[in-house]
């Protein structure tokens, strides 16, 4: 079963003179454990496309369709639970709650989902272990620098055991090095747990190291390619493509 | 704790905040103490005078030391029908030319112990220690409680009374009295008596006359009022206009007029604490609304985020109203305590016993209002949180 589908997906902002278009049309597949990069220029609509994958926003027209739900006919207070359990999100500015320290903002999601608090404390110190952070568990955010504070997000959008992971230019605000490494650990953990993963991302080399990109224009979906790298090491794959 | 932390991070506004809660609950915890301390002492007024019927000499206009009246005058009120009972009530000051400062409670004063007749009465009193005079005594006093700790007295010890005052004239008496009991507090009108037989009663009420006069009366023969009690099924107020009508010279006090006005008395006091708790709303009120208003705004990003990550509507509404929560109570213990400090420190100055009673009551109605006001002042800015939308909330700088 697809992990997420979009139908005809089309988002109108305002309305009259000032009425922009920021997704016309778009259908998706992404099936479990797929990899997948958005790209496009400013303005394209990716930030819109995620919105709406993500169930944070209601699309104009329609449908967002998650692990075989259709989400348009959830009221808002379904579509935040099936959110906190189905969903996790990673954000440009990290977005750690600065009162808390890593462990607590790692475990912040089970407040809302009201999973097993223990297990989830163990998966957790199992996260922080696998990005090198074990002895940071106590610190606070401004103790930490910005990779150290993306891995704790990333651990954070991975605690509920998500299908589906949406980052939004989650490799935007950090160096090349620490960015190679915040991909490094986000393919780890697809390739373990088979969690998809959506990335929109402005740096083209990142996003030629993912499974597949799909590149937005006008909120149309102008492409939908397996980068070369695919191609390199299956090459059958790719010229059946 | 989350809402702590979140609390202690804005230190300045919470303390600011808090502090408004603090000044509105201290102000309605003094108010609250002094109107409850008057609710007891009105409280046993209602329950004696409404009981029992106050007779007076009609030309006077009641209270203590009045006009005088005779003793055949109090067998004529005992065999009106419907009567019960009645004694002779005999009462002088206990602080003679003592101006009562500030004070709002019952002049200290000396008066007769009628056994017979208190035992009708509705109001008990009872001693702490020791006993109640009776016919046979002389020179001897049961102290009210207030009386017994503002001269340090205990049963076996003496008391010169009634008390010399600083400008006693040269024809001022008092005389050495033993105490033989300490009453039980009532905290109303029987802590600040000294009670004695009807003979020292009405030795002393002959002494306090002018000195021209004390020659022409015999002081045995005078009694300040009779205290009628009616028998079972007797309509008082009935009774009262019964022995007015009967009994010439005399007026009988409706019981259901005194009471009224003491219930008047107390409307006051009410209305004093209900002006505080007005001020602790609105000051409080604001300024937790201010408070979670600014605080919405600064996190709104943080909204956005746990919206994101599966927060509903009224998850978000729970936490900022418990944040609001939090400071209320922690403003309303801070402003009760201090309340109840200060009524401690003028309830400890003050000889008499002081003017502030902090009851459970009381203490309940202020915590529970503290922490009301900071939940209802905190709803609107909460609502104003939950209801964000996550995308806005989430792009917000
Ligand atoms: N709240 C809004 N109101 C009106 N127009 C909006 C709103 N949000 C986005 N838009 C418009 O919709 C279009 C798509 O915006 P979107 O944010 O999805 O683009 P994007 O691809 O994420 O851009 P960027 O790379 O700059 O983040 C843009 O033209 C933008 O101006
Ligand atoms: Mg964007």
């Amino acid at each position: 079963m697809a992990t997420i589908k979009t139908l005809g997906l089309s988002k109108t902002y305002g309305t009259g003179e000032s009425m922009v278009k920021a997704l016309d049309g778009v259908d998706l597949t992404i099936e479990q454990g797929e990899f997948l990069a958005i790209v496009g220029r400013s303005g394209s609509g990716k930030t819109t496309m995620l919105d709406c994958m993500g169930l944070l926003m209601r699309p104009s027209s329609g449908a967002v369709i998650v692990d075989g739900t259709d989400a348009s006919t959830l009221n808002d207070g379904q579509r935040a639970e099936l959110r906190s359990k189905r969903i996790g999100f990673i954000f440009q500015e990290f977005n750690l709650l600065p009162t808390m320290s890593a462990m607590e903002n790692i475990l912040l999601p089970l407040r809302y989902s009201g999973g097993d608090r223990k297990a989830a404390r163990i998966r957790a110190e199992g996260f922080l272990e696998e990005v090198g952070l074990a002895k940071r568990a106590n610190h606070r955010p401004t103790q930490m620098s910005g990779g150290e504070q993306q891995r704790v997000a990333i651990a954070r959008s991975l605690i509920n055991e998500p299908t589906l992971v949406l980052g939004d230019e989650p490799m935007g605000e950090v160096d090349t090095d620490t960015a190679n490494a915040l991909l490094e650990f986000m393919r780890r953990i697809n390739a373990e747990r088979r969690v998809s993963f959506v990335i929109v991302t402005h740096d083209l080399d990142l996003a030629a190291r993912t499974d597949r990109v799909i590149r937005l224009r006008d909120g149309h979906v102008i492409s939908d390619e397996r980068p070369s790298r695919q191609l390199v090491q299956r090459p059958a794959a790719a010229a059946a493509a | 704790m989350e809402i702590l932390r979140n609390l202690w991070r804005r230190k300045l506004r919470t303390t600011l905040t808090v502090s408004g809660i603090v000044m509105g609950i201290f102000a309605l915890t003094t108010m609250g103490s002094l109107a409850e301390h008057f609710n007891v002492l009105l409280g046993g007024g209602i329950t004696y005078y409404g009981g029992s019927i106050q007779v007076t000499d009609d030309k006077s206009n009641g209270g203590f030391g009045a006009g005088a009246m005779s003793l055949d005058t109090l067998q004529k009120i005992q065999q009106v029908d419907g009567v019960l009972a009645a004694g002779p009530a005999v009462g002088t000051s206990a602080k003679p030319g003592s101006v009562s400062t500030v004070s709002f409670g019952v002049p200290d004063y000396i008066m007769n112990f009628d056994a017979t007749t208190t035992a009708h009465s509705p109001f008990k009193i009872s001693v702490a220690s020791g006993a109640f005079p009776n016919d046979a005594s002389r020179f001897q006093v049961t102290l009210g409680s207030t009386l017994a700790s503002e001269f340090r007295k205990h049963v076996g010890d003496t008391i010169m009374l009634p008390v010399r005052p600083k400008d006693a004239t040269s024809d001022f008496i008092n005389h050495r009295f033993t105490v033989i009991g300490v009453l039980d507090q009532t905290l109303t009108a029987p802590d600040n008596g000294a009670y004695v037989s009807l003979h020292d009663a009405q030795m002393l009420l002959g002494e306090s006359l002018p000195a021209a006069l004390r020659g022409t009366v015999n002081p045995y023969q005078l009694i300040t009022s009779v205290v009628a009690y009616g028998r079972p099924g007797v309509n008082l107020d009935a009774l009262a206009t019964r022995i007015t009508a009967v009994v010439p010279g005399v007026k009988a006090t409706k019981p259901s007029d005194l009471v009224s006005s003491f219930k008047s008395g107390g409307a006051i006091f009410t209305f004093m604490t209900t002006a505080a708790a007005l001020l602790a709303l609105i000051i409080g009120g604001l300024s937790v609304v201010n408070t979670m208003i600014m605080s919405v705004t600064e996190r709104t990003r943080e909204i956005g985020l746990k919206k994101a990550i599966g927060a509903k509507t009224r998850n978000i509404l729970s936490e900022f109203v418990a944040e609001s929560t939090a400071m209320g109570l922690i403003g309303g213990l801070i402003g009760f305590l201090l309340g109840m400090l200060m009524t401690f420190l003028l309830n400890n100055g003050d000889p008499s016993g002081g003017l502030f009673l902090i009851t459970p009551r009381l203490t309940l109605i202020a915590l529970v209002f503290a922490v009301a006001l900071g939940a209802g002042a905190g709803v609107i800015p909460a609502m104003r949180a939950a209801r964000m939308d996550p995308v806005t909330a989430l792009r917000a700088q």
